[in-house]
């Protein structure tokens, strides 16, 4: 007997029905598809479709590679091996139509036999069965285990268990077939034949095994069928959507919003309707699978607010898909739900400190930072609706340039016994040290500048600041969704800039740096920018500043959002504290890029945290369980934060947190 | 209704207050201005009259050029119509000229309610509604916390804090003056669209000839306090901590210290 097999064995001359089922379904696919895109569609305009070579990577890597599934193992694994099966199975499939439809009838070309049918049979068996145990986990997980961030509804049980039918039933058909034709090369099809000798344990030749193979071989076309046309109603959508997600991901800075253009032109600002978000952040709204994997890290959720990024997202689908319908008909805002209100709560919008751990933990790069700014902005802008605390810091950064209500006229004071140059008076320096609000009216920041220019003293750096020229950088106004505001200041900075021929700026905060760095050249605003930890780093390295004591503790570092997730600063400080540390660095549970926010970022600084528990404390709590005395931090926000939270919770006597720089310092 | 809100320009309150070196006056380089605080009540609870009753608000502000900023501040929290009072000869205006002045500008607008703050931060000389009062010859309650207008807009119910944290409740006929004190509402943020709307509404510029008063009626010669000179007040000696084991002993050294050094009991 040939090594081979007959395609269409035992249902009879059933071609033309199948490939006549087969195009219904995916017409239906097709259409549903296109409904999609058209829903996709009604946003508006963003670009998305340059560096062609670098998102076909992108689709490879984190698509086809799972590189951001399998950070956790269990969900990556299982959604791996079920993700490769269905590959392979499919690739297998299409082989056969391309041997029985096209090649052998057309060419007279016949290759699916021999050597190549063992070894297809061999493969195509293997990754049936990795699926199968793909689904398995993924059962087991979903419905034994239970996480927390998951939640079920009925479509997530019926594609599983559908996915799960499909593979088993091909087993079957593929068992029943070797159970009656029992030739002995189809040992290669391991599971089939295991299959087979359940079905057939005698081998003797039975008419009943060929109306099974005949039921189960309907069963199995039927269900694959039924998956196809099933697909784009959903959640199996994924596989398209969320590949076309991470093809149209943003290779911008992480940590950049993207500005309101032309604000003196506009009629409306922010977003308020599901149709004023772009096309790439609706597709957004079909990427996301629900895995949770956002809520599970992000710090709002975590404290108990209303804040869940995979909420959010999921209520902005099904604010879309009903915008999308009422949009057809007249008065569509009678017809739908708000988006801000009714279907995103503010205090959801007010919870979110930005700190990018659920963007940066998403397999698919769903972009909810981006989201919260732009509905905050509408708030804001159009309505100026927010926490009601948050109108005097907006006022104190219009007068006096800072959050707080200091004169600005006294910003550069903490400076004053240290006859730190003033660009006004010289500006003939080789580097700006941008001091910002925190650096230069908090008490206990200022000691953090005051220590930075002891180690730029040291090392014999020509520096100044610009003292009561400075103003704020505009980052957190524009975080709060206050563009005109951010902008206002971000264009005053560049002109006093611009007056001292400025190229190189030294930051302290990362919120600062980030903002120069990937936002001032929205605004024509270009500069060499440093963080405080690259330029130390720098200086310990190159020898400019020499440690010849070391601090003989255990310590931990907290990783800032906006040095770390915003802008992959995770070793400089760790390198430093590894030069200037007798004892270790004892590191947290959560940390570099799943780093749990100190609370303050988008804001939240000048907010109450009146809803949940306190995210700073928590914080503080996993520090403690390091047993460190010393948090290490290299952010003011951090800085007062966990100082305030381990004053809260009263370790006063057990735990301190110090920025790198003063601890640094403290060895000079 | 017709609402008109008084507001007056002042240095921020962080503004680091520095006296001229004759005395005459403090330097006003480099001070940020903005529209007084009281007076931001008066403003927000002007729009809110207008938002419940349907109107027009104008705000008056008596000043130099730089004052239309702050009349612009006001216009883009709802206000309609922005009145200058902008002239050389008003400057050195004491509260009585001011209101004087005001009074002339408002008498020649048909009025239902004026608005303003209880003082202005600058000042604080907390006269010029009393005054206003007197010239335009209607009531006013001052220091008010809470206002409510009758359905007829004949009168008014308004609240006001009276000595000891003690509240008034009192009623007052309209047109009357009201001078707001912090607690009567929480201003709002202006909106964008606010903003640019702000920047085409009508200032109307008015200077002593288009009021109609004599030169000898305001700035230094129509006042009634002339300002000798200016002079920082002591500054602040820092605070002491009286340390001590036991409660009692702390108290017997703080006794101690108020009799012979503060010499008050």
């Amino acid at each position: 007997m040939e090594t081979t097999r007959e395609i269409f064995w035992n249902v009879g001359n059933v071609a033309l029905l199948v490939y006549l089922l087969a195009a219904v379904v995916v017409f239906i696919f097709i259409y549903a598809f296109i409904q999609r895109i058209k829903l996709w569609k009604i946003g508006k305009e963003e670009k998305r479709k340059d560096q062609i070579w670098e998102r076909i990577k992108s689709v490879l890597v984190f698509g086809f590679g799972h590189k951001r599934l399998l950070t956790e193992p269990y969900p990556g694994i299982s959604h791996f091996l079920l993700f490769w099966g269905f590959v392979i199975l499919l690739l297998g499939t299409i082989i056969i139509f391309l041997q029985e439809d096209i090649l052998s009838p057309i060419f007279n070309l016949f290759f699916l036999h021999g050597n190549f049918y063992l070894w297809f049979s061999l493969i195509l068996d293997l990754f049936g069965l990795l699926a199968i145990i793909g689904v398995l986990l993924a059962l087991y997980r979903r419905y034994i285990l239970k996480p927390e961030r998951l939640d079920n509804v009925f479509d997530d049980a019926f594609s599983l268990i559908l996915i799960l039918l499909i593979l088993v039933t091909g087993f079957l058909t593929e068992g029943a077939r070797i159970a009656f034709t029992r030739p002995d090369f189809e040992r290669w099809s391991f599971a089939g034949w295991q299959i087979a000798l359940i079905l057939n344990p005698s081998w003797t030749e039975s008419e009943s095994l060929l109306i099974w193979h005949r039921f189960f071989w309907w069963v199995h076309l039927g269900l694959a069928f039924l998956f196809i046309g099933y697909l784009a109603y959903s959640k199996l959508l994924h596989i398209f959507s969320s590949s076309l997600s991470v093809f149209f991901r943003s290779f911008e800075p992480k940590g950049k919003l993207d500005p309101i253009l032309d604000m003196e032109n506009q009629e409306t600002f922010g977003v308020s309707k599901a149709e004023e978000f772009t096309w790439r952040q609706l597709l957004d709204a079909d990427a996301c699978t629900r895995c949770g994997r956002c809520q599970d890290n992000c710090p709002a959720h975590l404290s108990e607010k209303p804040l869940s990024p995979k909420k959010l997202i999921q209520d902005l689908k099904t604010n879309l898909l009903l915008s999308a319908k009422a949009l057809q008909k007249e008065n569509p805002d009678e017809q739908r739900k708000n988006l801000i209100g009714e279907s995103i709560s503010e205090d959801e919008l007010w919870a979110c400190t930005t700190c990018l751990a659920c963007q940066e933990s998403c397999p698919v790069f769903v972009e909810q930072v981006q989201k919260v700014v732009d509905l905050r902005r509408y708030l804001v802008l159009m309505e100026a609706k927010f926490p009601q605390e948050i109108t005097p810091m907006f006022k104190n950064l219009e007068t006096n340039y800072n959050p707080w209500a200091f004169g600005f006229a006294s910003r550069g004071d903490w400076a004053k016994d240290l006859e730190v140059k003033l660009l006004s008076e010289d500006k003939n320096v080789d580097i700006l040290f941008w001091v910002g609000c925190s650096g230069s009216y908090d008490d206990r920041n200022k000691k953090v500048s005051q220590a930075l220019v002891k180690i730029l003293r040291a090392a014999n750096i020509n520096f100044g600041i610009l003292g009561q020229e400075e103003k704020c950088c505009g980052e957190p106004a524009r975080r709060m969704g206050n563009e005109y505001l951010g902008q206002m200041l971000i264009q005053e900075n560049i002109e006093i800039l611009k007056n001292y021929g400025v190229k190189k700026i030294l930051f302290a905060c990362p919120h600062g740096y980030n903002t120069f760095k990937n936002e001032y050249p929205q605004f024509g605003g270009e500069y060499q920018v440093y963080h405080h930890t690259d330029f130390i780093l720098d200086l310990i390295q190159s020898g400019k500043i020499k440690i010849t004591k070391k601090i003989d503790e255990n310590i931990t570092y907290h990783d800032s959002c906006y040095l770390g997730r915003y802008n992959d600063i995770y070793d400089s400080p760790r390198e430093i504290l590894k030069r200037i540390l007798e004892g270790k660095i004892k590191e947290m549970e959560r940390r570099r890029e799943k780093s749990f926010c100190c609370g303050a970022g988008g804001g939240r600084m000048w907010m109450e945290e009146n809803l949940g528990k306190r995210i700073n404390q928590l914080r503080v709590k996993q520090a403690q369980e390091t047993e460190a005395k010393t948090i290490a931090s290299a952010c003011p926000y951090c800085l007062t934060m966990l100082s305030d939270g381990i004053k809260e919770i009263g370790l006063e006597e057990k735990l301190e947190v110090n920025d790198i720089a003063e601890l640094v310092a403290s060895l000079l | 209704m017709n609402i008109i809100i008084c507001i007056k320009q002042v240095p921020d309150t962080e503004t680091k207050i520095q006296i001229k070196p004759d005395s005459s006056g403090i330097v006003t380089e480099g001070i940020k201005y903005v529209v007084n605080p009281y007076d931001e009540y008066a403003v927000e609870e002007g729009v809110k009259i207008k938002e419940k009753f349907g109107g027009e608000v104008t705000v008056i502000s008596l000043g130099p050029e730089r004052a239309k900023e702050a009349i612009r501040t006001c216009l883009a929290v709802g206000a309609d119509k922005g009145i200058h009072l902008n002239d050389p000869a008003f400057e050195g205006s004491d509260s009585y000229a001011t209101a004087k002045i005001l009074a002339k500008a408002i008498s020649q607008i048909p009025f239902d309610i004026v608005l303003t703050g209880k003082q202005g931060v600058d000042f604080d000389n907390s006269q010029v509604f009393a005054y206003l009062s007197r010239f335009l010859d209607i009531p006013f309650v001052s220091v008010v916390v809470g206002l409510e207008l009758s359905s007829d807009l004949k009168s008014a119910t308004a609240k006001r804090e009276g000595e000891g944290g003690d509240k008034e409740i009192i009623q007052v006929q309209l047109p009357a003056i009201i001078a707001a004190q912090k607690d009567l509402n929480q201003p709002r943020y202006a909106s964008l669209p606010g903003i640019m709307k702000a920047k085409k509404k009508e200032i109307k510029n008015l200077s002593l000839s288009d009021l109609g008063l004599s030169p000898d009626e305001v700035g230094l010669k129509g006042s009634r306090v002339k300002i000798e000179n200016y002079s920082q007040p002591p500054e602040r000696k820092a605070g002491r901590i009286i340390e001590g084991e036991e409660p009692a002993e702390v108290c017997e050294k703080l006794v101690k210290l108020l009799r012979e050094e503060a010499k008050i009991i």
